[in-house]
């Protein structure tokens, strides 16, 4: 070697000897102290509640559990929401991805009253969602009565509680795609262009499947959320029992009438399912960021 | 002869602020050009004008006789190899070497086999089911130029390519690359701040400063006849003192004389015409004291100077030498008067070969005749 810089200098303190030494040789409390705290906390508030929905569940044996489950009324409205959910959850994630896209890339007049809008239906309780659609699409609303001289009708239809469900669950697939969009390395479109890609080649081919992440949590986010929407469901659906009367409102009209067991056995159902839904998405996490 | 891209007085403005000047230069059929420059000089802005990433406010681009600063960049076929090389991070290398052909409509198998043959070229072949990220930054590097080439472009950039790489990787791919180019005969424009890399890679080295070409030449042209003091600093390390041109000599501001034959352009300079004395850190030859009076042939002569500093980096060492304005007042002393600007000495850059060292110990505090084997005038 002739050149010098790589050789040991004794007088000098090598910067990096510091590094192996710990900060403080007394032991480290925050890390137990803290999640000692956030056990405590989730215990009474999260899990407990959501334990005794099993616990009920199965208190009374399996055979009861499954029976309840297995009640027409309540099959029909697990297929139900699972279906609506699907639906927005595709319109969504399409408009989603679309809207990203355009946010990210253009800047345009009024773009900012543009993103204030999208984001709205985060901020808007339920309810008044789904009043509005109600007033919007209902007998007399705006669009509803020239609707009305038709033979057509969506509110308390499956496309009313699709319709909510878009409306509410709106920004979510847009809110997680878009900064992944906008952290996207703007070379690789550069970089596929210069190689011949048109636009949507380059989109096709380099943006999208880089979004793969994004669009999955975006996904599992909109269909947890719109599977569980009762607010504004219970305004536009009507609540009708084998029609349109989703899994949330059956958990609440069995608990009105006192059937607790129904109520317990779809609610266990959708816990569960929420709990698988953010497994997924937290275990995924990582995967797609090569 | 246009050459194999041409640019012509090409501007750049982002909002109110210029980026390029009125740019020109040509790069010949299969010949290297590396724009050398600060960060913020405007090269990239360059590579981007000519790869169609920008759009030129002014001037015209032309690759191969045809102007292609209209076209889109799509349209204009050209390989670009990116600083960080923005290899595809959800293909394999195979996928990325191939995408050109295959959005070109190329069938599968054609072009996974143009990729192989490409990754072979490149001495890759094992990788090729790997992802980027799986890869050194010297194989990203290598990916990124055989993706560049699959599609057969009519030029080939090079942003800022070699920067990312550790210095040996970094050595050893300028060689491969420069006989990459060699042999496929396609024309490349280096973009890079690395003056080693600059002299290595271009058959031709310009220089940009803040927008403007400041020299065009071969590595060894600008290296030795630097026509400003920004190339010959940049390109480079150069001693630059200022001086007037006095009946036919320069006369410097430290207050010494030096004769120097001012050549063809001499005739235009008018009396006490400011000038700067450029030399090179190898250009000064250091004498002992004991020596007093001799001076070589063909030799200029600084006078008398004392070494500052010494410091050895195995094939040459380096020394700085002091010159002190005082001591060589001169019959010229009006002029002096007037020239002498500062009190600190003058701090000369001077290198030395290990053999040269050998011959002349020096230690700090050694009093040296200071004598320079070549200069560069230059007008202020």
């Amino acid at each position: 070697m002739t050149w010098g810089n790589s050789g040991e200098q004794p007088g000098r303190p090598r910067p990096w000897a510091r590094d192996g030494v710990p900060v403080s040789s007394s032991v480290d409390l925050a890390r137990p102290v803290g999640i000692s705290l956030i056990l405590f906390a989730m215990v009474p508030l999260v899990i407990l509640p959501l334990s005794s929905i099993f616990i009920y569940g199965l208190s009374k044996g399996p055979v009861h559990f499954w029976q309840a489950l297995m009640a027409p009324a309540a099959l029909f409205s697990l297929r139900l929401s699972l279906m609506t959910s699907a639906v927005a959850t595709v319109c969504n994630v399409f408009f989603g991805v679309i809207a990203a896209y355009v946010m990210s890339k253009y800047r345009f007049r009024g773009s900012t009253a543009l993103m204030i809008t999208i984001s709205l239906p985060t901020a808007i309780p339920t309810a008044v969602a789904g009043f509005a659609l109600l007033l919007l699409w209902g007998r007399s609303g705006l669009l509803g009565q020239f609707l009305e001289r038709t033979e057509y009708q969506i509110m308390f239809t499956t496309a009313a509680i699709i319709l909510a469900n878009i409306f509410v669950t709106f920004p979510l697939a847009f809110g997680v795609i878009k900064p992944a969009l906008d952290n996207l390395d703007t070379n690789y479109e550069d970089a596929a262009e210069t190689m011949g890609a048109s636009r949507w080649q380059t989109f096709r081919y380099v943006v999208l499947p880089s979004l793969r992440g994004a669009i999955l949590t975006g996904a599992l986010l909109t269909f947890a959320r719109s599977i569980g929407e009762f607010g504004s469901t219970i305004m536009v659906s009507g609540n009708l029992p084998m029609r349109t009367q989703t899994a949330p409102l059956y958990i609440f009209t069995k608990f009105n009438e006192g059937d607790i067991e129904g109520a317990n056995a779809i609610a266990a159902v959708l816990a569960a399912l929420s709990f698988v839904i953010f497994s997924v998405i937290l275990l995924t996490r990582g995967r797609f960021d090569r | 002869m246009s050459g194999a891209l041409s640019v012509r007085g090409v501007s750049k403005r982002f909002g109110d602020e210029p980026v390029l000047d009125e740019v020109s230069f040509s790069i010949a059929e299969g010949r290297s050009l590396v724009l050398l420059g600060h960060s913020g000089s405007g090269k990239t802005t360059i590579l981007r004008l000519i790869a169609g990433l920008e759009k030129p406010d002014g001037g015209e681009i032309y690759l191969r006789g045809r102007r292609i600063d209209p076209l889109r960049a799509r349209d204009r076929n050209i390989g670009v190899i990116f600083q960080n090389y923005a290899l595809f991070p959800g293909m394999t290398v195979v996928e990325n070497i191939g995408f050109g052909l295959r959005i070109r409509g190329v069938k599968r198998a054609q072009w996974v086999e143009a990729a192989l043959r490409l990754l072979e070229m490149v001495g890759l072949t094992e990788q090729r089911e790997k992802y980027p990220s799986q890869l050194s930054g010297g194989q990203q590097q290598r990916v990124a130029i055989a993706r560049a080439l699959a599609y057969q472009p009519a030029m080939l950039l090079f942003d800022e390519s070699f920067s990312a790489l550790d210095p040996q990787t970094r050595v050893g791919l300028r060689r491969e690359i420069r006989g990459l180019l060699q042999r496929l005969r396609i024309p490349a424009l280096f973009i890079t701040h690395d003056q080693e890399e600059a002299m290595e890679l271009g058959d031709q080295v310009a220089i940009l400063n803040q927008g403007r070409v400041e020299q065009i030449g071969t590595p060894r042209e600008i290296y030795e006849h630097p026509r400003t003091e920004f190339v010959a600093t940049f390109l480079g390390a150069a001693n630059v003192l200022t001086g007037r041109w006095v009946e036919g000599q320069v006369l410097l501001a430290e207050g010494r004389q030096l004769w120097v034959d001012g050549g063809e352009p001499a005739r235009a300079w008018r009396a006490a015409q400011p000038l700067k004395v450029v030399f090179r850190p190898e250009d000064v030859q250091l004498g002992a004291a004991d020596r007093h009076g001799e001076e070589r042939e063909g030799q200029l002569s600084l006078g008398w100077g004392e070494v500052l500093e010494v410091a050895f980096s195995g094939a040459s060492e380096w020394l700085v030498v002091g010159l002190h304005g005082e001591e060589t007042a001169d019959a010229r002393s009006v002029a002096v008067g007037e020239l002498r600007q500062q009190d600190r000495p003058v701090r000369l850059k001077v290198s030395r070969t290990k053999w040269e060292a050998h011959t002349l110990r020096l230690a700090p505090g050694d009093r040296v005749s200071v004598g320079l084997r070549a200069v560069q005038l230059l007008v202020d």
